[in-house]
């Protein structure tokens, strides 16, 4: 492996960056409808949603216009998938959740290292509070929820599902990305 | 609907979904209602079809206006003012008991004003996959103003839905095949959450390799090199003009009657009142 | 055979590291490409191929960083200052695995992806995009979806996608693994007919035999990055080691006159043809939901300790969906299928992997944990070993595969032959009694898989083995049961004798007759058994 380390573009947007949000879109889209029809029981009516990890990944593994797609797009054919309909606000609130730890993207290189990890866990809750709390305040908006209804309906039990299943998956993922990096060379 | 231009059909959705939040206003909301309805009519769908999209609105519809709204009388404040006269102010009987219910007339006609709200914006949304081709994507968003690389991801992306579908399933089986279970309740929690890995580690790292070749595929394809053409035809009918200037009229007014004449708060209708009488 | 043409594409002295190696991914290659010339590329896996390849598409350097001297040539024009839409449309190339390189949902958008790049007009795109498509005589799939295409149209479809921009060159990157062997030859025949309409064709493959039936002008062979043999074929199958690449029997057996040959010995038990049958089919019927044709009629077939199965047959034609009803991923629609005497119904997949363990073709479909030594954990932990002998499989398991020291990487790091054994191990740390494989040598070079199977075979601890498989020599070395599948129906079951016996079978069941097979019949009265070439050579003389 090269010694030197690689500058990482923020903003870049290149045929590879097209192929990464589309699949990682399609792939939130898929797992979020496959856990949806498979429905682990134990979970609690909150929507079991492991696939929210996916744009967060996307975001650190290829920046923020990446994760930001995978999320956005990828809420927007999972609800198309399971016929939710469309949902502009919670859209945006997911494209959020995967552009904030994109920001984190140029400053992570060894994806193994517990400083990456640790910068990845920050960038979930971080991600999640931002991009939930944007969902969740639409819907003072869109449906005339208050105040109250929307912290403790809408915007908690997003937050805090996401930040669980994503503080234990990302880790993971990152690791599992060290490895096929370190076979390819990328 | 198929006669429509797929960006007249984005239009004339979003132009509902706008003039469906600009107001709470009772008559602009039944008019945005009916509106939705019959849009939502010309596209012909089966109920079969959107059978799974109405079971998932009718839940989320359920506990937002039956739970929030109407029992524990949350969602409301933002825009109902408090107070209010109970419909039942002196409580009720029932199995022996007694009952009080806080429940106000202004607070039950909010909640058929959230009803009609929701229920536009899911009628003008839930007909857009079923109506689209998938073709269509790339060139309506570009057509919209999209840049090429953007229009495209979103086609991309419908293009790799159905082979991801593919390799979860596969990969499913492979670990079913070495005794894995999705549901198996061990480790508490934390043994749940991480009892996915095998699930998506696999398909994710795998999707991340090929990536490496379908990127490979468009450059030697020319990808992104000069001004993208789309073989799928777009053509604006009058029709479609029609539409178009149709939605812009609607945005106009309702936000003009909103925000100009005050017509953007909540208020309840006489006739409702004397219902109760 | 000189050509006298000046060549469309010429390679000069050309070296290749990509930015994050230190070593030479290729090194001083010289290369001249004819129009009308199909010139196959052969070589073992690592070799550098497909970084050649790479570097005369454009990809090198315009997508992939490192360092690069010497120059590639286009019609006697370097390509250094050549962007790559300008190399698009003068060199085509299909990839590997068409399912990757497919872009659009529709047939007619995935050929016009290119012409769309481009930023042709409509009128313009359809007419070349349906020339493309009637010259591989696929113009009815134009209106279809590609999802929804068969292994062997992805292929041409691919293919046509590459045509519609009208190269002059073409390059082929395996363009036949997982095929089989009759979808492989038209493939190759569209090839060659390309070629002789004054395209150059540089096909990659590890399945040179297949190669061979059109005629290549020209072969050429690399090792370690270098070319070391470049010349017509007769040349080749004499110089090369034919332990590395596949060559027509004959040559083999002529070359390993009184050579030392491999020890080979297959480690299940003799078969009982009275025992117990392990897995057992009864007139199995399935189709995937109601809205979906029959794709199994009345599948019986019987697995007993001893037999190694080799199944072979057409793409789409059930294997898949057959070896799946053995462990229960699937349930019969009619019929039943029995596991050591219980009907698949009534067990779970988990309880079945007592019985079968079941490996998928890619590795990377199922490897996930940190370590090698937890992914070999994970099967026997989840049908729920007592630790101390889930430990004593894992350690057995690693050492079967000869993986030792990779305990604690992580099996992602690993190369794909290494993963392949990760896989195998992880199936074999469970001790379940048969093992199953689908197309276990797809995409591997002719040494590595032989070396894998071999290792397979003689690996102690299964009873019974299946695989499947569109490599028909693969089938009669190693099995002693042939299953032939057409149409989701069992054509022809028994020893690799009786089922291979005549080539006109053969065609009708979509399999190709190899060399090696015409070689087996031909001493099949001195040997009584298939060989390989090698064993051949050492019993007739
Ligand atoms: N993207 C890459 N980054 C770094 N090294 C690479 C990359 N691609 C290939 N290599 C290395 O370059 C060498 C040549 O690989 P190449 O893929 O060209 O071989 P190949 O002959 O095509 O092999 P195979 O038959 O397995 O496809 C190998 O050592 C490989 O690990
Ligand atoms: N999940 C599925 N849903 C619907 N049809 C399917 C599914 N899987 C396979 N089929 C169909 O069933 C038939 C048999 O498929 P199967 O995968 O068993 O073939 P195969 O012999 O393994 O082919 P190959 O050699 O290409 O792997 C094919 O026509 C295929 O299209
Ligand atoms: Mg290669
Ligand atoms: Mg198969």
């Amino acid at each position: 492996m090269s010694d030197k380390v690689e500058k990482k573009p923020l903003w870049q947007f290149g045929t590879k960056q097209v192929v990464y949000a589309a699949i990682g879109a399609a792939l939130y889209a898929v797992i979020t409808w496959a856990f949806n029809l498979w429905q682990i029981p134990g979970a609690g009516n909150v929507g079991v949603r492991p696939s929210i990890v996916i744009p967060m990944f996307f975001g650190i593994a290829f920046g923020p216009i990446v994760g930001f797609i995978a999320g956005f797009v990828g809420n927007i054919l999972a609800d198309f998938l399971s016929g939710y309909g469309f949902w502009i606000w919670w859209d945006l609130g997911n494209g959020i959740l995967g552009l904030i730890p994109g920001l984190f993207y140029p400053i992570i290189h060894n994806y193994r290292a517990t400083a990456s990890i640790i910068k990845g866990e920050i960038s979930v809750v971080l991600g999640s509070a931002l991009g939930m709390g944007l969902a969740a305040i639409s819907e003072m908006w869109v449906s005339g929820a208050d105040m109250n209804t929307v912290i403790f309906a809408n915007f908690l039990p997003a937050f805090l599902t996401n930040i669980v299943w994503g503080l234990i998956l990302l880790p993971i993922l990152m690791v599992a990305y060290a490895a096929i990096m370190q076979r390819s060379g990328r | 609907m198929d006669r429509i231009d797929p960006r007249a059909r984005f239009i004339v959705s979003l132009a509902i979904l706008l003039a469906a939040t600009s107001t709470w206003n009772p008559t602009l909301l039944a008019i945005v209602f009916a509106i939705a309805i019959l849009w939502y009519a010309s596209a012909r769908l089966s109920f079969k079809d959107t059978k799974l999209g109405w079971l998932m609105i009718s839940v989320m519809l359920f506990t937002m206006i039956v739970v929030n709204t109407l029992i524990t009388g949350g969602g409301a404040g933002g825009v109902v003012p408090p107070g209010g006269q109970l419909i039942w102010p002196n409580g009720f009987n029932l199995f022996g008991k007694h009952f009080v219910i806080g429940l106000t007339i202004e607070r039950l006609w909010f909640a058929i004003a959230q009803l009609m709200r929701i229920l536009s914006i899911s009628l003008a949304f839930i007909m857009i996959p079923y109506t689209m081709d998938s073709r269509a994507y790339g060139a309506t968003f570009s057509k919209l103003g999209l840049p090429d690389r953007l229009a495209y991801t979103m086609e991309l992306s419908f293009r790799f839905i159905p082979t991801l579908a593919r390799n979860l399933q596969v990969t499913m089986d492979a670990q079913k095949a070495r005794g894995f279970e999705l549901d198996a309740r061990r480790g508490g929690l934390f043994g749940k959450i991480r009892g996915v890995a095998p699930l998506v580690i696999p398909v994710t790292m795998n999707a991340i390799v090929s990536s490496e070749d379908i990127a490979n595929a468009m450059d030697l394809r020319g990808f992104g090199q000069r001004k993208r053409t789309w073989l799928y035809q777009l053509r604006y009918h009058w029709w479609d003009w029609v539409l178009i200037v149709f939605s812009i009229v609607l945005v106009i007014v309702y936000m003009v009657l909103a925000y100009k004449y005050g017509l953007k708060l909540f208020s309840v209708p006489g006739w409702w009142y004397s219902l109760f009488k | 055979m000189v050509d006298q043409t000046p060549p469309v594409l010429s390679v000069k002295d050309l070296s290749f590291r990509y930015h994050s190696r230190q070593t030479l991914a290729i090194e001083n290659i010289n290369l001249d490409l004819h129009a009308g010339q199909v010139v196959l590329l052969a070589g073992a896996s690592g070799c550098g191929k497909t970084t050649l390849m790479r570097c005369i598409n454009g990809l090198i350097p315009h997508s992939y960083n490192g360092s690069m001297t010497g120059d590639v040539e286009l019609f006697g024009q370097s390509v250094i200052g050549l962007g790559l839409s300008d190399i698009s449309r003068r060199v085509g190339t299909l990839l590997q695995d068409p399912e990757r390189q497919i872009l659009g949902t529709y047939v007619l958008n995935e050929v016009c992806f290119g012409l769309e790049s481009l930023g042709m007009s409509r009128e313009e795109m359809l007419p070349r995009a349906m020339k493309a498509l009637e010259r591989l005589e696929i113009a009815y799939l134009a209106e279809k979806e590609t999802y929804y295409t068969s292994g062997g149209e992805k292929q041409k479809v691919a293919l046509a996608g590459v045509l519609a921009m009208e190269p002059d060159i073409l390059l082929l990157d395996e363009p036949l693994a997982s095929l089989d062997p009759a979808s492989a030859h038209e493939a190759l025949r569209a090839f060659r007919k390309l070629a002789d309409e004054g395209l150059s064709v540089l096909i990659v493959e590890h399945r040179v035999e297949d190669v061979l039936a059109i005629k290549p002008e020209r072969v050429v062979y690399m090792e370690k990055g270098r070319i070391t043999y470049d010349g017509d074929v007769a040349g080749l199958v004499e110089v090369v080691d034919y332990g590395r690449i596949k060559l027509p029997a004959d040559v083999v057996m002529r070359r390993s006159q009184g050579k030392p040959v491999k020890q080979f010995q297959p480690a299940v038990p003799k078969v009982d043809p009275e025992s117990e049958p392990l897995v057992s089919f009864q007139d199995v019927c399935f189709q995937y939901g109601a809205e979906n044709p029959q794709v199994l009629h009345g599948i019986s077939l019987d697995i007993r300790a001893g037999e190694v199965i080799a199944i072979l047959g057409h793409n789409g034609s059930g294997k898949t969906t057959t070896v799946k009803h053995a462990l229960g991923l699937l349930k019969p629609t009619s019929g039943r299928v029995l596991l050591q005497g219980v009907d698949s119904k009534k067990l779970t997949v988990a309880e079945s992997a007592h019985t079968i363990g079941y490996v998928f073709q890619s590795p990377t479909q199922m490897l996930f944990a940190p370590t090698v030594r937890e992914e070999l954990a994970f099967g026997p932990t989840n049908l729920g070993m007592p630790k101390p002998k889930m430990l004593a499989n894992v350690e057995w398991a690693i050492k079967t595969v000869h993986l030792e020291e990779e305990l604690a990487t992580p099996p992602l790091a690993l190369s794909f032959g290494q993963q392949k054994r990760v896989s195998i191990a992880s199936v074999l740390s469970m001790r379940s009694k048969i093992l199953m494989m689908d197309e276990p040598t797809a995409g591997q070079d002719y040494w590595n898989y032989q070396a894998f199977m071999d290792t397979i075979l003689q690996t102690p601890g299964f009873d019974a083995i299946v695989f499947i498989t569109h490599d028909l020599d693969l089938a009669l070395t190693y099995a002693n049961r042939i299953v032939v599948m057409y149409g989701g129906r069992i054509v022809a079951d028994g020893t690799p004798q009786e089922v291979l016996a005549e080539d006109e079978q053969l065609h009708k069941w979509r399999l190709e007759p190899t060399s090696l097979l015409s070689l087996n019949r031909t001493y099949f009265e001195r040997t009584g058994q298939f060989l390989r070439a090698e064993q051949l050579a050492q019993l007739i003389n």
